[in-house]
């Protein structure tokens, strides 16, 4: 896999996504002023060496952008339905616009990564979520919050190429999460650090919404 | 017995009849919607995320009515002037240095005023007024306060509003006494070779009103003592004398920029 | 519109500031901060425990930013001069988080902890267009400063503790932004940004200035 930047002129951010233990230890002009011997608390030593446990592979790489990818669509699909038939206006519709080509091109570049191995994507139907502004927001919302835990919560199986792209996508997301809270007068950032949840809570919650035929 | 038992079974087939019939009326049809969860196989490949390696706290909002004092080292010498802009009458200049050659600071008392430039009210060694913010540097906060009572010799130390530190003290004769009012540390003198200040003295905006001639402005200190026999008492020129013990104490309490009120 | 470091400054002094300065200077006042702090974990005597050297100099970095960020917000909140109840809520809130931020990290690196730098945000605390400005830089540099490290870091708990750190700081980069009335997200992916450009980018706002010397070796001459 390889991972070129789709959307806007994003060049020479292509990463090989083997997973190399020893590109990771060599490293950092800071690191160097940093050296010695280190005292860090026990919070640290719970934290074993990335190489030593599980194993982010290219395989299970594509397990997750699959995942990522279905989250996606379904946001497409969403805002596409909404800006459709939502009667948005004002901010909302704004919103909506700039949302749904920045999940377009989040789409686009799992799609790219996957190629041939992009799984098929479920047909969505949003019935009344899409059908007035307070129910699209509060939707919106949620599916936001949604995306920026699903995406917190495979940080770690992802391989050092695949991280890089899963972030640039993820601070985007929690953009769209805390946009649309402060348009509905709702705390942006409730927490000091954004919880990240499995792959079985996060399908389950989309499966609740019903959206999904 | 067996009755109820049936009315009961009964009653339970009826719910469950209207269950499905309820859930039938309604417009989505639930027994053909997929499941995304039901494809997640039974052992994940998918890991959960592993707990966070750091822990933080839950966020906390600044206490009102906090007790905290602001101090800014002087970038250059500055004029210090009666109101905030360059047109108002010139109270006089504060050095860049004091007489010690560590850089001068004032203690910021109050709320900028933001017109063509920005304005903030100081207080410094002998002068009190509005200052350029151009001409400060960072601010600074402590949340220390010293107290010193020429009358009980007493100096007590208060950080966060709470005493942490009290120690007798020399004040100055009556014929050189030590001033009082508002004032505050700016710096500390320390690893000097001079046994009549002990081993650390601290630098403060307080000048003495009857020693304007001494060497270097006549500024009042706080220091140590090799004459822990004369204190507490009227003994020094002005300066405030601690015993030695006391002052290697204070000196790991307070720090620059502390403001001290001398009653 | 979109907010860079270099655009902060009201009069523009920051970029004579700069100019003024070499460039030597200019790396060694972020540079000298953290070896200021480093130089104890040289000596500290605790055995090294399984973090690894690179991570904590990673940890020490965010802890600068962190740093950075939260004497912002909370200088901002104590000057008082903010005008908008927004602008308020803005330094209240986020200033409490980024103290979080720094609670943990220090808590976590100990005595490996760099030393708080002295700052000096020129009056960007005290104007409201200043103080939003800024805040808008610092908070997308947060984000695409924890981007750029995310996947240097060796720990997984250490990983998932960036990350989740790192959706925050976006969260807060949208919500300042729209106070701002700028769009909250201006592209569909968020760039990293590596050390050398966040630091290249810290020193040239001057925010982080030289301690002020305040001891001195001279012997007293006060009133004794």
């Amino acid at each position: 896999m390889r991972w070129a930047g789709s959307g806007p002129a994003r060049k020479g951010f292509t990463v090989a996504t083997e997973h190399s233990t020893a590109s990771r230890s060599g490293f950092l002009r800071l690191g160097l002023a940093g050296a010695g011997t280190l005292s860090l608390g026990a919070v640290l030593a719970s934290g074993a060496p990335r190489a030593e446990a599980a194993s982010p592979s290219p395989a299970l790489d594509v397990q997750v952008l699959n995942y990522a990818l279905l989250l996606e669509e379904l946001q497409v699909a969403f805002y596409a339905a909404a800006l459709d038939r939502g009667k948005l206006r004002g901010e909302l519709r704004d919103f909506a616009r700039v949302v749904v080509e920045h999940e377009r091109e989040h789409v686009g570049l799992l799609r790219g990564a996957l190629g041939a191995k992009a799984r098929k994507v479920p047909r969505f139907s949003f019935g009344a979520a899409v059908s007035n502004p307070r129910r699209f927001a509060a939707t919106a919302l949620e599916l936001e919050d949604l995306g920026v835990a699903a995406y917190n919560g495979q940080a770690a199986n992802l391989t050092r190429g695949a991280l890089i792209a899963a972030a640039r996508i993820v601070s985007v997301d929690a953009r769209h999460a805390a946009w649309i809270r402060a348009i509905e007068n709702r705390p942006p950032s409730p927490q000091a650090t954004d919880p990240a949840k499995t792959r079985r809570k996060v399908l389950a919650e989309v499966d609740r919404t019903g959206f999904v035929r | 017995m067996i009755r109820g038992a049936a009315l009961a079974a009964l009653g339970g087939v009826t719910i469950g009849v209207a269950l499905l019939l309820l859930d039938r009326s309604s417009d989505s049809p639930p027994v053909t919607r997929p499941s995304l969860v039901a494809a997640v196989p039974a052992d994940d490949p998918l890991a959960p995320a592993p707990a966070p390696g750091l822990s933080i706290p839950a966020p906390r909002l600044l206490a009102n009515g906090e007790a905290v004092s602001v101090w800014a080292p002087l970038r250059a010498s500055a004029v210090v002037r009666a109101a905030p802009s360059s047109n108002a009458s010139a109270l006089g200049t504060l050095p860049a240095r004091t007489p010690e050659g560590t850089t001068n600071i004032a203690l910021v008392t109050g709320k900028g005023v933001d017109r063509q430039a920005l304005w903030v009210p100081v207080r410094a060694a002998g002068l009190t007024g509005w200052i350029s913010r151009a001409a400060l540097g960072g601010y600074q906060t402590v949340d220390t306060l010293l107290e010193v009572d020429t009358r009980a010799f007493t100096a007590t130390l208060h950080r966060a509003g709470r005493v942490v530190f009290s120690a007798p003290v020399g004040v100055g004769t009556v014929d050189a006494p030590t001033p009082t009012g508002d004032f505050f540390v700016r710096n500390v003198l320390t690893r000097y070779s001079s046994a009549a200040y002990g081993p650390i003295a601290f630098g403060t905006s307080a000048r003495s009103e009857t020693l304007t001639d001494w060497p270097a402005g006549g500024f009042v200190g706080i220091h140590g003592t090799d004459r822990p026999d004369l204190l507490p008492g009227r003994v020094s020129h002005g300066c405030i004398r601690l015993r030695n013990i006391d002052i290697l104490a204070l000196a790991r309490l307070m720090p620059v920029g502390t403001p001290v009120t001398i009653t | 519109m979109d907010t860079h470091l270099e655009q902060f400054d009201r009069d523009g002094a920051l970029r004579e500031t700069e100019a003024a300065l070499p460039a030597e200077t200019r790396r060694d006042l972020l540079l000298g901060a953290l070896a200021g702090g480093t130089a104890l974990a040289l000596f500290a005597s605790e055995p090294a425990s399984s973090a690894t050297k690179g991570d904590v100099a990673i940890l020490n970095y965010a802890l600068v930013l962190e740093y950075l960020q939260s004497s912002f917000y909370t200088e901002a909140e104590r000057r008082k001069a903010l005008r908008t109840a927004t602008a308020k809520q803005t330094a209240r809130v986020l200033g409490s988080v980024e103290r979080a931020h720094v609670a943990a990290l220090e808590q976590a690196l100990g005595s490996a902890a760099v030393k708080r730098p002295f700052f000096d945000f020129r009056g960007t605390t005290e104007n409201e267009d200043a103080f939003i400005r800024t805040g808008v830089a610092f908070e997308d540099l947060g984000a695409a400063a924890y981007k750029g490290q995310a996947y240097r870091i060796q720990s997984k708990a250490l990983l998932q503790a960036a990350i989740s750190i790192h959706s925050v700081e976006a969260r807060h980069a949208a919500w300042i932004r729209y106070l701002a009335g700028t769009t909250p997200a201006s592209s569909a992916f968020d760039e990293p940004k590596t050390m050398a450009q966040v630091n290249r980018l810290v020193a040239s706002t001057g925010f982080i200035v030289r301690r002020p010397t305040t001891r001195s070796r001279r012997r007293p001459r006060f009133t004794g």
